[in-house]
């Protein structure tokens, strides 16, 4: 799969069922079929065997077509139309006048997929049964809400803990699940809700083998009007060598992997119809552990100056080109915000400021000879008190192309003299690593919201530090913090944009992450399906990786051809 | 039976010390089933969240004596637990429904290997030193030599993906549902010819030369020569005297190598995204889930052991001479 690593690993056909009789000794998707039916073949994650697990709150388990597909959100917010919000389950919200509260308004007539109402009760069933039960809880919902209260049948009220004017985007990520279905269930942990009642535009399942599955369209949808597509057929694939093997059969509709030299291929295969876009998203940067146990390390992490020298030593266009086949785009702002949030980028905060961004070990080597980091016998210099700097960056096993990049990135080090090495642990060992704080240097995205605020302040706050993967380096700084607190109570957007404005130069000035790159993966087919978003009308975020929620309305973009 | 009883006594060292490899090896790697399941959970997990999970899955953080324990307690009663990836199914239900598809890969590149291999290497026993054999004997050396995950490589690229002559993955056609008639066992067989031609090179490499050689001096016994001065035709020498009679060492073989061969099939399942346990052991591997890894190696240490008591069965059954002397 692309690496979409701000998450877990999140990771099409048209097949007519009625004729699949034509089977001999090739894998051949039937077409035809009835004529009025279109079949979306799409591929989200990477398993070995189909499971068929449709809890949503079972973050690992969860088919990861769970999510907008089957339970639709209250409202999603497009960070490619300046974090607008798309109003789904609901029409609206309002904070109250001291922000203490936020009081959501549904969408009349609203339906369950098995004709029930889905009103306000399931609503507040939903966030009950979370805080109730903290192992449910997939957004975080027992750290800012106090209680919930549904006034009337399309109104729910949100208590919170404080003030947060960042909650209806963190609340996006809620699967509204039925009431009168789950009050039944005993342990909703371990359920596995095979036959889901939902809200979302595809709630049926027609057919589920270890090999395939089908999705299609639910029967009570509310925006039946918008759908075009009547199912989602999604193949079991077991990594991307298999998808590479797969795509010359032409199947595949609607694509989230890592396709190395993709021009040749999948382009190549059918050039009028195979397209792909790498939205420039999440920023990756390499992230230095001000925790650590290793006191010659720290010493140097916590110097500006081997920061500074640390991003000189970044061949950022060789990462891309050669590591990332060309797909991402070079990060060369020391702020290291993601070019989709033009809009908030603050002048200010670039130009001088960039100064270390560039990729010049003979300046790095300046830098650190005149910080007084001296070159020992073996050509490795040591911290300014003589101690010695060695350390290994960590990246996951297997995510080739970031394991390049990393390789890249510790021959510039090598060259200014910095003793760093490549670690590949599997992933399970990498997120430990960062999150109990044994790792020292760690190459890493941070998941970005509909705002650049989030990831700013989910990688860099006190709060967050040492608690999710998307924050490992431990950064602490009270003027941050104390910024960060600033932009949560302000209300409106001039507001957010100046505090953000501060933010900005505070992290360009105090560069505690280097960032190098932004990037994603999105592959698709128009030879069945139209309406596919690219560069030239980037309208929204067209992956369909479960940290994508716009994928719901890139879904109702798509139309049979 | 008393030289049996005396065997059964080896089975049963065998398989106590298989078990309690099973428990402690799993555990040697680094990292855990709740690590590996913490990390499932990805960035959007609150500790809350994580701790919740963890309290959930303790058990696997109990002390060793204590898993032991409930280890043996599972097998006696043929309860192995619940997978951590494929939670919450169990590891009978993850296991069962790959067991089937490795048992019909393995038994099927078996049988054609072993036809293949017992023929050729019949033939170029018989003419030893021949041209036939000049060309049979070396390459035998070099199908054993050639490593499986190069041989499932090519003959995915140059069949499935450039050709196209065989589907890339799966075990049928995931348009059908398994049913008993024509198309489905059909479209078994189509996705099940790539797989079985990948693990068959290392087999017929060994069963000819095993066969080769037992052939060669089963050759040189006095009723092979009696066989042919009484004027029998090639054929019925070949096979009737020579080759049956060579067949003990091959079937000796035969069981050694059925570890070998569920290892070729690791590699080939994952090549070819076949469902067996193969593809199960391994992504079980990556995720840390012990049950199922330990319910895997149980099920191949069985298997092993019991394709070796049967051979010992065959044994006494093909070479009387054997019967006493075990």
């Amino acid at each position: 799969m692309r690496l979409s690593k701000s998450a877990i690993r999140n990771n099409s056909m048209r097949a007519g069922f009625a004729a699949a009789t034509a089977l001999t000794a090739l894998v051949v998707f039937g077409t035809g079929g009835a004529a009025a039916e279109s079949v979306l073949t799409m591929h989200i994650e990477e398993q070995s065997s189909w499971v068929q697990n449709f809890n949503p709150f079972d973050l690992a388990g969860r088919r990861q077509s769970t999510m907008d597909f089957i339970y639709e959100p209250l409202v999603i917010f497009n960070a490619e139309d300046g974090g607008k919000p798309v109003f789904r389950l609901a029409t609206d919200y309002k904070f109250s006048g001291d922000m203490k509260s936020v009081t959501y308004t549904l969408r009349p007539g609203l339906k369950w997929s098995d004709g029930q109402p889905l009103t306000s009760a399931d609503v507040k069933y939903t966030i009950d049964l979370m805080l109730k039960n903290p192992a449910l809880d997939t957004v975080g919902v027992g750290e800012t809400i106090a209680s919930v209260e549904a006034p009337s049948a399309t109104e729910v009220r949100i208590d919170l803990k404080a003030v947060n004017s960042d909650f209806p985007e963190t609340l996006a990520d809620l699967a509204v699940v039925p009431e009168h279905i789950w009050k039944d269930v005993s342990d909703p942990v371990a359920f596995k809700n095979e036959k889901p009642v939902g809200s979302g535009p595809m709630t049926e399942l027609r057919r589920f083998t270890p090999q395939v599955y089908e999705q299609c369209r639910n029967p009570n949808y509310w925006d039946a009007a918008s759908l075009h597509v009547d199912c989602l057929r999604l193949p079991q694939i077991s990594g991307n060598d298999q998808m590479l093997a797969i795509l010359p059969e032409g199947n595949m509709d609607w694509i989230g992997s890592f396709i190395p030299q993709i021009d040749k291929t999948f382009v190549a295969l059918d050039p009028d119809h195979n397209g792909y876009w790498q939205p420039p998203a999440e920023t990756v940067a390499f992230q230095m552990n001000f925790k650590s146990g290793n006191e010659g390390n720290l010493e140097a992490y916590k110097d500006l100056n081997f920061r500074h020298a640390f991003s000189l030593a970044m061949d950022r266009a060789s990462m891309v080109d050669i590591a990332g086949f060309g797909y991402p785009v070079v990060n060369e702002h020391a702020t290291g915000l993601p070019p989709r949030f033009e809009t908030w980028r603050n002048k200010g905060a670039e130009g001088d400021k960039d100064a270390f961004m560039s990729f010049d070990t003979e300046k790095a080597n300046k830098i650190l000879d005149g910080a007084g980091y001296k070159k020992g016998a073996d050509g490795f210099r040591t911290t300014p008190s003589g101690k010695p700097i060695a350390f290994p960056i960590i990246v996951p096993n297997g995510w080739t192309d970031w394991i390049d990049a990393v390789q890249i990135a510790v021959e510039g080090l090598r060259a200014a003299g910095i003793n760093a090495s490549v670690a590949t642990p599997e992933y399970e060992q990498w997120r430990k690593q960062i999150i109990d704080g044994s790792f020292e240097v760690v190459m890493n995205s941070r998941a970005d919201g509909a705002t650049p605020f989030r990831g700013y302040y989910q990688s860099l706050s006190t709060a967050y530090g040492g608690r999710i993967t998307g924050a490992p380096s431990r950064y602490s700084n009270p003027n941050l913090d104390a910024l960060f607190d600033q932009y949560l109570k302000a209300t409106s957007e001039d507001d957010h944009k100046k505090i953000f404005n501060d933010i900005q130069l505070l992290i360009a000035d105090d560069f505690p992450v280097v960032p190098v790159f932004n990037g994603q993966g999105y592959q698709f087919s128009s030879k069945r399906f139209t309406g596919w978003v690219t560069d030239k009308d980037p309208v929204m975020n067209p992956e369909d990786h479960d940290n994508n929620r716009m994928r719901l309305m890139h879904l109702l973009r798509l139309k049979p051809v | 039976m008393r030289v049996s009883s005396r065997r059964l006594g080896v089975y049963a060292v065998a398989l106590a010390f298989a078990i309690v490899m099973n428990f402690i090896l799993p555990r040697l790697m680094p990292g855990s089933p709740v690590d590996a399941m913490v990390a499932q959970l990805g960035p959007r997990a609150t500790p809350a969240a994580v701790e919740a999970i963890k309290a959930r899955f303790g058990a696997v953080d109990q002390p060793m004596l204590w898993q032991f324990v409930d280890y043996v307690k599972g097998l006696a009663t043929l309860d192995l637990g619940v997978s951590v990836k494929y939670y919450p199914q169990t590891v009978v239900q993850v296991l069962g429904r790959s067991t089937l598809w490795t048992v019909f890969l393995v038994t099927t590149a078996i049988i054609f290997s072993l036809c293949v291999g017992v023929v050729l290497g019949a033939i170029s026993a018989w003419r030893r030193g021949g041209r036939f054999d000049t060309i049979v004997s070396p390459l035998s050396v070099i199908m054993i030599s050639v490593p499986p995950v190069i041989v499932a490589l090519t003959t995915l690229f140059v069949f499935a993906v450039s050709l196209r002559w065989f589907p890339v993955g799966y075990a049928y056609d995931p348009n059908l549902d398994p049913a008993f008639d024509f198309t489905f066992i059909g479209s078994v067989f189509a996705h099940a010819i790539l797989p079985v031609l990948t693990l068959s090179p290392f087999l017929i490499g060994e069963f000819q030369t095993t066969m080769r050689s037992s052939m060669i001096s089963v050759l040189g016994e006095d009723y092979v020569t009696m066989a042919r001065a009484k004027g029998l035709s090639h054929l019925t020498v070949m096979f009737g005297y020579g080759a049956r009679n060579a067949m003990l060492p091959v079937l000796t073989n035969l069981a050694l190598m059925l570890g070998a061969v569920f290892g070729g099939s690791i590699v080939t399942e994952i090549v070819f995204n076949y469902p067996g346990l193969g593809l199960t052991l391994y992504t079980a591997s990556i995720a840390r889930d012990y049950p199922v890894i330990q319910g895997q190696l149980l099920l191949m240490t069985l298997a092993t052991l019991g394709a070796n008591f049967l051979v010992d069965i065959i044994y006494g059954l093909v070479d009387p001479r054997l019967r006493e002397a075990v």
